[in-house]
């Protein structure tokens, strides 16, 4: 039996000499990039690199070179995953959540390593590079042992007479697409999700991540994972659909924009001819999430939170907080103290351990944000921007406060997926809570408030997947803080929590008559 | 000092009688202590602060209503809105409440009826509301009057004028918002200007009191400042000690210069671990240059509660011992105020606490440390802040048998929370100082809470010594 499930530690970057092991582990993968990614299949691997991934902050810098999975690939890919799964799906659930757990160890081993590539292929800096490797091994442990729990799980009525059995049976073959921005903790926990409940896991990466799905894929290898269970689909849009397509795929876990998301929701639910079930989706969307902040909170603690949740990793977590709702009374104290506190923000590049922000992932991303703060600005918003020099390479964006924003303006309405905060004054809460009921997301949400009864009322009303009261809104723990949207932000279910799982299961109830002669023998 | 001896002989004579069925378990040392911590003890029955410090500490549920409403009475406009907080709060205590409690709360107040009640009577009329807030808001104002000397260092002057004229020095803590923003760096740092200004002027006024204006090493500085290198810049950054280091640097600088042209003490203190390494760097890369080599008189931190500060006390010394200063470092010897926010922090996080588990074990690292930095004296001044009782006593000891005078070791006690021993130990005509918190009461609420939640911890000295346990055990070797 293994030991109850505790998540992974950090490393404690305030330490001098970790730091030092991290510059070095960074020195050390220089050396060897580009890594190269191929698609590989039941233990064979393609190499035809085509797709690069570079460092976003230094865009000559290419940090792997992957191969792109044809459609062939993919029908391949399906077909041995299909084949090899059975066994898989039969074998007992202790035997995977083992397989899980070696890999989990090799990720373990190669910690600094691994930080060190998400810092260079997604730009993130270093205490969330470190956190997102954490959360990939969390992910291995937490979902083998939810596995064996679930097999363990005796739930149904008994009477004399007859057996009642309930079977949580894999559902066949997933395909797993990923999103850049937790570019191994999610491919990772999805991946993880499936074998652990008996499916066979297809990957594809997002075009922009391709190494750190690499290490995932060596992981699982060394774990000792039966071949063809897990495949390496790198590639652009075109794999991800033809997996979705795809008869043979029977659960599509998806985390990425809600624009695709939907697509995926849509297509999934056609039955392609020789297709004899339905697919499943489980798909993490989008956000604009509000923090709500009361007349009775504590800005020294609201500003520093508001900060990190807004502008960690540049803006670039479904987690982020976009808008600040702050109760009139202290709308204009908070707004000065934001505006004061942006300028302590240093844009640079992720390696530096004293940058606060990186850059964004790619050119595009950059130009949306910078153009809907100038729409913001033009319908009459004040913009502040941190000052000080960004670097000339790369993908920088200066964080931005915004107030006054026009109310049906990107600056409000959209998922910018980057470092932009609209702060907006409020009534009070229950008109801050009104504005977030008019939103069609509803992934994550923040409440500063020292008064139990306005944390119920916002408890209450909030359509949020993940509220967050007197902190940060990001950062959710496996296990501690089971994290997913509702609404158009997801499908509402828990990823690192205890039902997730079932999205990647198929029950089974047999109920056997127990009773010959008229006895019964059960 | 004739009378520290005569008094010292009486004392010793009183210990070998009284204390003759201890004695033959302890050794010569632990006996001596006891000696001292019997002189220094205050009354052996419990005052009514006392009484309700222990009532406190005995439910959590209950304190942790009263600590929420002292927390929150500075963000609230007007007794009404206090007044449903205080009865949102009371209502909570009195709930038993399930997995997410706090350790120790689980079963609500033991007061549960009386809370439930009173927060009904709080929240029902209209009538009641608002005393209730006028009476709470009071109440928090009193409680805060207690542990701060005055709202700007002039308000605070005569107070700590009559604590001069009691025996017991002062230094100065400027209570504040946190720093977010350089524009609240900078006014931080102009109020550190200014108190420097105002205790140097005020000071000059006191009359001589030659216990606490020089030992063996020289003199001493009558007007002293306490100040919070977190609170000169916004840039902390754990992960790169150095952004707060360059950022806060020439302000420090400004105020050393200050100091030393006042001629007062500037001590820098220390909070949490993630500020730490830029504190300390901070601290002694700036008193090792040039122009501080003979002034002014200054300070650092060492919290004993860090399972690491006995290797914080080999870099000082070292540093000390390399330094080419005239002026002593003063090094304030603490067990540190940050306990839990430490343990919270590591648990969350996956890590090994940075602080020790047990009290004892910090207690026992706090004597390992005392000879240590008294075997450094003159280079080093010990000042010794705790005000746990057997603490207190071996330094003292401590200090005697490192052949040191009495004013050659400081003691420091918090203002309202230390005030008789304070007075005990100036009675014994050795050299007490007081910290001495200075500001307003919303900006000074963060401090209040966190010295009201150490006061009323199980654990602490004074919530123990409150509830009547026998000195002799509290004067046992840690």
């Amino acid at each position: 039996m293994s030991a109850p499930f505790r998540n992974e530690p950090l490393l404690e970057l305030r330490r001098a000499s970790v730091r030092d092991e991290l510059r070095g582990a960074l020195a050390a993968l220089d050396a060897r990039l580009p890594l190269e990614v191929p698609v590989a299949i039941g233990g064979e691997r393609r190499h035809a690199p085509v797709l690069d991934s570079v460092d976003p902050g230094r865009p000559e810098r290419v940090v792997a070179r992957a191969t792109v999975a044809t459609g062939a690939d993919v029908d391949a890919a399906v077909a041995i995953a299909a084949q090899a799964v059975g066994a898989w799906r039969d074998a007992p659930a202790g035997e995977r959540a083992a397989v899980l757990a070696r890999a989990a160890g090799e990720l373990r081993g190669r910690r600094r390593e691994l930080a060190a590539l998400c810092v260079r292929e997604v730009g993130k800096p270093w205490p969330e590079a470190d956190a997102d490797v954490a959360e990939a091994i969390d992910f291995l442990e937490f979902y083998g042992r939810q596995a064996v729990a679930l097999e363990a799980r005796a739930e149904l009525e008994q009477l004399p007479g007859e057996r009642n059995t309930l079977r949580h049976r894999g559902r066949g073959v997933a395909a797993v697409i990923a999103p850049w921005n937790f570019p191994l903790a999610i491919a990772t926990g999805m991946t993880a999700a499936a074998l652990a409940a008996g499916n066979a896991a297809l990957l594809k990466p997002a075009e922009q991540s391709p190494g750190c799905a690499l290490a995932l894929a060596q992981a699982l290898e060394r774990a000792g994972l039966p071949a063809g269970l897990f495949a390496l689909l790198p590639g652009a849009g075109e794999v991800g659909a033809a997996l979705v397509r795809h008869p043979g795929v029977h659960t599509i876990a998806f985390t990425g924009s809600g624009a695709v998301g939907l697509e995926i929701v849509e297509r999934a639910a056609r039955v392609a001819p020789g297709q004899r079930h339905l697919k499943r989706v489980v798909a993490e969307m989008g956000g604009k999430n509000c923090t709500l902040v009361d007349r009775d909170a504590d800005l020294d603690d609201a500003v520093p939170a508001l900060l990190a949740s807004a502008f960690g990793y540049a803006g670039q977590k479904c987690s982020a907080t976009a808008r600040a709702l702050v109760h009139e009374r202290l709308h204009a104290p908070l707004l000065e103290r934001l505006r004061g506190a942006l300028d302590t923000l240093s844009v640079g590049p992720a390696d530096d351990f004293a940058s606060d922000l990186g850059p964004l992932i790619e050119a595009d991303a950059r130009d949306r944000v910078e153009g809907a703060l100038r729409d913001a600005a033009a319908a009459g918003a004040r913009v502040d921007r941190t000052v000080g020099e960004l670097p000339d390479d790369g993908w920088f964006v200066a964080p931005a406060v915004v107030a006054g924003a026009p109310a049906d303006g990107a600056v409000v309405r959209a998922e910018l997926f980057g470092p932009v905060l609209s702060v907006e004054p409020v009534r009070g809460m229950e008109e801050a809570c009104d504005r977030v009921d008019e939103q069609s997301y509803a992934l994550t949400g923040g409440l500063f408030s020292r008064d139990p009864r306005t944390i119920e009322l916002v408890s209450r009303r909030t359509p949020v997947g993940n509220l967050y009261v007197n902190r940060g809104t990001t950062g959710a723990m496996v296990a501690r803080q089971p994290f997913g949207g509702n609404r158009l932000s997801g499908t509402g279910t828990k990823a690192g929590g205890p039902d997730y799982l079932l999205q990647f299961i198929e029950p089974v109830v047999i109920c056997e008559n127990t009773v010959r002669h008229g006895l019964t023998f059960g | 000092m004739t009378e520290v001896r005569s008094r010292g002989g009486r004392a010793r004579g009183l210990g070998r009688l009284g204390g003759r069925r201890y004695l033959h378990r302890m050794s010569a040392l632990d006996g001596e202590i006891a000696v001292w911590g019997r002189r220094l003890a205050g009354p052996a029955r419990p005052s009514a602060r006392d009484r309700a410090t222990a009532l406190l500490s005995r439910d959590p549920a209950l304190r942790a209503a009263l600590f929420r409403v002292v927390d929150v009475a500075p963000a609230c406009d007007g007794p009404g809105e206090l007044a449903d907080h205080l009865a949102a709060y009371l209502e909570e205590a009195a709930r038993p409440r399930g997995g997410g409690a706090p350790a120790g709360s689980d079963a609500g107040s033991r007061l549960a009826p009386v809370l439930a009640a009173a927060g009904a009577r709080v929240a029902g009329s209209r009538a009641g509301r608002v005393p209730a807030g006028v009476a709470a808001r009071l109440a928090v104002r009193a409680t805060a009057r207690r542990f701060i000397a005055g709202a700007t260092p002039a308000a605070a002057a005569p107070e700590l004028g009559r604590l001069w004229s009691a025996g017991i020095a002062s230094t100065v803590d400027l209570l504040g918002e946190a720093t977010v923003t350089a524009a609240e760096g900078r006014a931080y740092a102009a109020r550190c200007a200014d108190a420097l200004d105002t205790l140097a002027a005020t000071a000059a006024r006191w009359p001589p009191a030659p216990l606490l204006e020089a030992d063996a090493a020289g003199p001493l500085p009558r007007a002293s400042l306490s100040v919070k290198v977190t609170a000169l810049t916004p840039l902390v950054r754990p992960a790169a000690p150095e952004r707060g280091r360059a950022d806060a640097a020439d302000a420090l600088r400004d105020l050393l210069r200050r100091a030393r042209d006042h001629g007062a003490h500037l001590h820098v203190d220390m909070e949490s671990l993630d500020a730490r390494e830029l504190v300390l760097e901070l601290a002694l890369e700036l008193l090792s240059e040039r122009e501080f080599r003979d002034g002014p008189s200054a300070g650092i931190v060492v919290q004993a509660y860090l399972r690491d500060s006995e290797q914080q006390v080999d870099r000082v010394l070292a540093w000390a011992r390399a330094a080419d200063r005239s002026a002593s470092l003063t090094v304030r010897l603490v067990k540190g105020a940050y306990w839990d926010q430490e343990t919270i922090e590591a648990l969350h996080r996956g890590w090994t606490p940075p602080v020790w588990s047990r009290k004892g074990d910090s207690d026992r690292c706090f004597e390992r440390i005392v000879p240590r930095l008294l075997a450094a004296f003159p280079a080093v001044r010990t000042a010794v802040a705790t005000h746990n009782l057997r603490s207190v006593a071996h330094a003292i000891v401590a200090a005697r048998r490192a052949g040191l005078a009495p004013a050659d070791l400081e003691l420091q006690v918090l203002r309202g929370l230390g005030d008789e021993l304070a007075a005990a130990l100036a009675a014994e005509r050795l050299r007490v100082r007081a910290y001495c918190p200075v500001g307003d009461l919303v900006a000074g609420m963060a401090y209040l809470v966190r010295r009201l939640l150490e006061n009323t911890a199980n654990d602490s000295f004074l919530a123990t010594r409150a509830t009547g346990a026998a000195l002799d055990r509290l004067l046992e070797a840690p």
